[in-house]
Parts: C-alpha cells; structure tokens; sequence
C-alpha cells in the first residue's frame, strides 16, 4: 500500500530508532525525539519495536490506498479520519482512500504515527533516520523531509484482516507531558568544575525553553550557570548532556546533537525524562533537580519494566 | 571511581554511561592509550554479523560485553555507553580494570602513524562568508598576516573524528593563536569553514552551527559520498598542513571538487 502524503504540516520527518555504533565516525545518534511516544505508536499500530515511523510538528494530512491500521501518539495529540475525530494512542482500523490528518496540540512537540506494515525506505548508514543536516535517511536516503506528493510504501501484513486485537494504552499510562514535575538530572562529566553557587542558582532557578529548540538541542534562558573551566578538549556528548557555553545559559542536546563538543557539561538529563523534554515548547517553563546514578536508573529500570508489563498485558 | 594505569579520571556522565580521560607525557600519547583501550573494547563486543558471517570475539563468548552500547573516543577521553538493564557503572568499571595491563603499555611500531602521507589543504583566509580574523587578531594580539602565517606553519596530527561526519580534530596549533570559543555558537557556519579553537583546528565538512573561530573557506570535501555510505576523508593519526591560496584559486579548487 501507499501512504501519500497530501500536507506535509511544518516538519514532519521518517524516523526510526536511529543510528547505532557510528558515532565515532562523527554520525549523529539520531532517533525519535519522543521515544516513549515513538515506541508506542508502533506498539499500538501492531508494529515490531524500532519500524519507521512519521514524526511531525504541526498539522499533516495523509491519505492511504488500502485498509490498514495506524496509531497517533504524542503530546496531546489528535486525530481524525476523513472529518471524524478518532481516539489516539489507541490502534485504528482506516479504510482504503481515507484521509487522515493528525497534530499535536502545542505547535513546536511533536506527533508520531505508525501503519501497521513493512515500510520500504532505504537505511542510510544502517538507519531510515531523517538527518536533514547530515544529508541522510528519508524517503531519499539524502535527508530530505518529507514534503506534500511523497508517497511511502509500506508491505501490508496479509495476517492484517484476520481477528488481529486492536490496542489501547489507558490514559494514565500516558507520559505527563507538563513540567510541573522537575526534569531530573544527573550529574556528570565538568560537574566538579562548576561552582557550588552555579549549582545551587540551576538547580533553584527557573528556565525557559527559548525559540532555539530542535533535533540538535534545546536552549533555555535564565539564571547564568557559568563554569569555572577555561578551555577543553572537545568530547564524546551523550544524549541529554545539559551544555553550557560561556553566556551560561543551559543548552540540552538531544538526538542530532554533533557527537564532540568542547563546552563544559552539568551531567546528563535522566533517560526516564529526555523524552518528556524533547516535547517542551518555546516559552514553556522548567525546573530541573540533580539525582544520583542509582537514583535515576531505579527509576529508569522500573519505568522499562511498566511499560514491558503493560506491553504484555495488552496484547 | 578510582583511576588506574594510563586513566587520570573516570567519571560519570549520565545514569548509562561513563567517561574515561587519558593520562600521557603528552597529547599524543594520551590519544594513543584512549584508542588502544577502544581495541581492546572493541575485542569484547559481540560479533559484528553480516547475513551470518561474522568476526569472531577474542575468547570464549561467555566474556562478550553484551551490555555495551556505544564507545566513542576524542582526543583524551572515551565515552562508554551501556545497558542500564544489564550493568551499572561499577560493573563497567570493574569490567574496564579487568581488561589487563597490555592496554597501558605502547605497542611498538603500531602506533608510529609517521608513515601516513602528508594531507595539503589549501586555504582562502579571510573569505568573507567565514572570517574572525579581526576577532582572532584581537584575541590574540597578532596581525592578521602573523595569524595566517602562523596556522600554516605547523603540520597537524587528526586527533579524533566527530562532532560532525567527517569533521577531523587537529592539533596542536602553535601557542600564540591559540584562541578561546565564541561565547556563543553561531547558528550556522557556511561548509569547508577553517576554523581553531583553544589549540586546535578543523575543517566544517558541511554547513553546521558552531563555535569555533573563523579564518578562511577551502574547497578540499572533507566527505566521500556514495549512494549508501558516506565516510570521512581524514582518519585519526593523518597529518595535514595548511596551505594559503588566493580567492581565485579558491574557487577553481571548488570547480575540481564538483
């Protein structure tokens, strides 16, 4: 079947779990900015973990050629199919010629949808990631973004039409995607090298998610964190690394972060919080508060294992 | 976490990973044991398999690292990415102790990367779609033509390869240019920008934010394409020097290059 897309929105992109072990050749990690969202969109369009998926910010319109089953998950997200608004997160039967238009509802985050299939993209450098700035993956394997006409291929599983069981996450199992819960981070790399000042002014200020957001990273405005640091060797940058240059406002790089950077770093965003933040829109207020290693993967395994359990349980 | 042999500190760097730093007599030789540790890392990892056929893992596959993830190296440092399900940090540091003492003796003759050709390219320095020269000058109290002079005087070694594909870090720049970041980056850095930073120096492979200091555009593609793959056309250990040309030869450079 074809999945052709009628409006492209703002940024929408084909992603999928990104690119493994080719950081050191300089390759960006790349990947869904909102994993959890991402993994249950293709949890709940019956897909295996890791298939191709859309990801995009604004409003997109799609039509596809066959029955198929798709689902829509993000941040607030909302569907409708040719005029009928249909439940997201929840996995939906669309009729051959439907047209199905889908957001998220803060322009800025993200919305992620998956079709049940085999999605025939080209892997570029082991991955059908879109890196616009590398010039990889999508539709031409050259990074393009998606634009209105593309059409998408995707091999329709013949067991679809059988008694296949439709999927739906209950709603409080949705992310919290508002950030009245700190964003908890651990400290690492340069963390010795910032004062105690510095550290206790990031960890008791707010922040403001500025216009400079994207796939790279994330800047915030605020109270000025500088670290005593004068020069240093470029290094490895993990994701979720909490950057900070001279100006001492906070940068957070994220999935196409360049994978060397020279400025001193607080310590890393926590897994279990770096998708939530990939979903923070500009203006948008957040507190962050220090956790230790063991702390942050309690939580991180405990989360993994929900979600495993419930993965279980639905099927 | 305690250091030990060539390591001068190891440290956290998120909840699933650590970053190891590289002691040595100099840069060079802390470059050298971060990347005989990434061979020996990489000795432990599970096969690499390709339709089946893959390389085989020293030893018996009992002692593969099934938790590691990712290594990346840079010049003195080694980030270690891991498995949170299946390892903690302590369990990647003892795994990283028990790795042996060969990794932190020289190999002889294997890391005399000399035989490596000499790499010229050539340089349009104040191009003005990326030139900080009069930046570069004020920093460091040096003329312009003594800043120019100066960056194609030395020959440098490619430290590590990253932050972008193809991007090599070179070093060591002499002393008087070296030269502090911008405070803050710039949100786009036009492709084959020269540029230095504290004691190094590179080539934007392709256009990029960035903040490193600017001094001039090359036609020299720091990336080869093909339809499937792309890759960096400096490695680690090659040796580069600079070379000044006039805008003209520039852009006839930039037709050879197409």
């Amino acid at each position: 079947m074809r999945i052709e897309v009628l409006r492209k929105g703002l940024f929408s992109l084909i992603i999928d779990k990104g690119r493994v072990g080719r950081q050191r050749d300089g390759f960006c990690q790349s990947g869904p900015m909102d994993n959890n969202a991402y993994d249950w969109a293709n949890f709940l369009a019956l897909n295996l973990d890791g298939t191709p998926c859309i990801e995009a910010i604004g409003e997109m319109q799609i039509r596809v050629d066959q029955d198929c089953i798709i689902a829509v998950t993000g941040r607030e997200p909302s569907l409708d199919v040719d005029g009928v608004a249909r439940a997201t997160y929840q996995s939906q039967k669309v009729a051959a010629g439907a047209t199905i238009t889908f957001k998220s509802a803060l322009l800025g985050s993200k919305a992620y949808l998956a079709v049940y299939g085999n999605w025939q993209v080209p892997k570029a450098v082991g991955s059908a990631c879109t890196v616009v700035r590398e010039q990889l993956g999508g539709l031409d394997g050259k990074g393009r973004v998606l634009k209105d006409g593309d059409c998408i291929e995707v091999l329709a599983n013949t067991r679809m039409k059988d008694n296949v069981k439709m999927r739906t996450l209950a709603q409080q199992f949705i992310d919290d995607y508002g950030f009245l819960e700190s964003i908890r981070v651990v400290p690492g790399y340069q963390f010795s090298s910032f004062s105690n000042v510095a550290i206790r002014t990031f960890e008791t200020s707010t922040y403001t998610v500025s216009s400079s957001i994207d796939r790279m990273g994330f800047r915030f405005t605020g109270e000025s964190v500088a670290s005593d640091m004068v020069g240093m060797r470029s290094e490895a940058i993990h994701l979720g690394a909490i950057q900070v240059p001279g100006d001492g406002q906070p940068i957070v790089m994220m999935r196409d972060r360049q994978t060397l950077g020279g400025y001193p770093k607080l310590g890393c965003v926590s897994p279990c919080d770096i998708s939530r933040l990939a979903q923070a829109v500009p203006g948008e207020k957040v507190n962050f508060v220090f956790q230790n290693e063991e702390e942050a993967r309690a939580d991180w395994l405990l989360t993994t294992s929900r979600r495993r359990r419930l993965q279980g349980e639905i099927v | 976490m305690q250091a030990f042999g060539c390591i001068k500190r190891i440290v956290t760097a998120g909840a699933d990973a650590i970053i190891v730093y590289f002691d040595g007599a100099n840069l060079d030789e802390a470059n050298n044991a971060c990347h005989r540790m990434l061979a020996a890392i990489d000795a432990k990892k599970g096969p690499i398999t390709h339709n089946g056929v893959g390389k085989k893992p020293d030893g018996d596959t009992s002692t593969r690292w099934r938790w590691l993830r990712e290594c990346v190296p840079s010049y003195d440092s080694l980030l270690i990415i891991f498995d949170m399900a299946l390892i903690d940090s302590h369990g990647v540091y003892r795994a990283l102790k028990g790795l042996g003492d060969d990794i932190n003796t020289p190999r002889a003759g294997k890391e005399q990367r000399g035989n490596n050709a000499l790499v010229e390219i050539p340089v349009w320095y104040g191009a003005p779609s990326a030139s900080d020269l009069s930046l570069v000058s004020k920093k460091t109290s040096l003329s312009i033509e003594e800043i120019i002079k100066l960056h194609t005087s030395a020959i440098y070694k490619v430290y590590a390869v990253g932050f972008s594909p193809g991007f090599a870090y070179m070093g060591d720049i002499p002393e008087a240019l070296k030269c502090a970041r911008l405070g803050t980056p710039r949100k786009r850095v036009p492709k084959g920008a020269v540029a230095i930073a504290d004691r190094q120096t590179a080539v934007y492979p392709s256009e990029s934010p960035g903040g490193w200091n600017l001094l001039g555009l090359t036609a020299y593609d720091m990336l080869l394409h093909s339809d499937q793959h792309s890759e960096s056309r400096l490695k680690a250990g090659d040796v580069v020097k600079f070379v000044s040309i006039t805008e003209q030869e520039y852009k006839a450079g930039l037709q050879v290059e197409r």
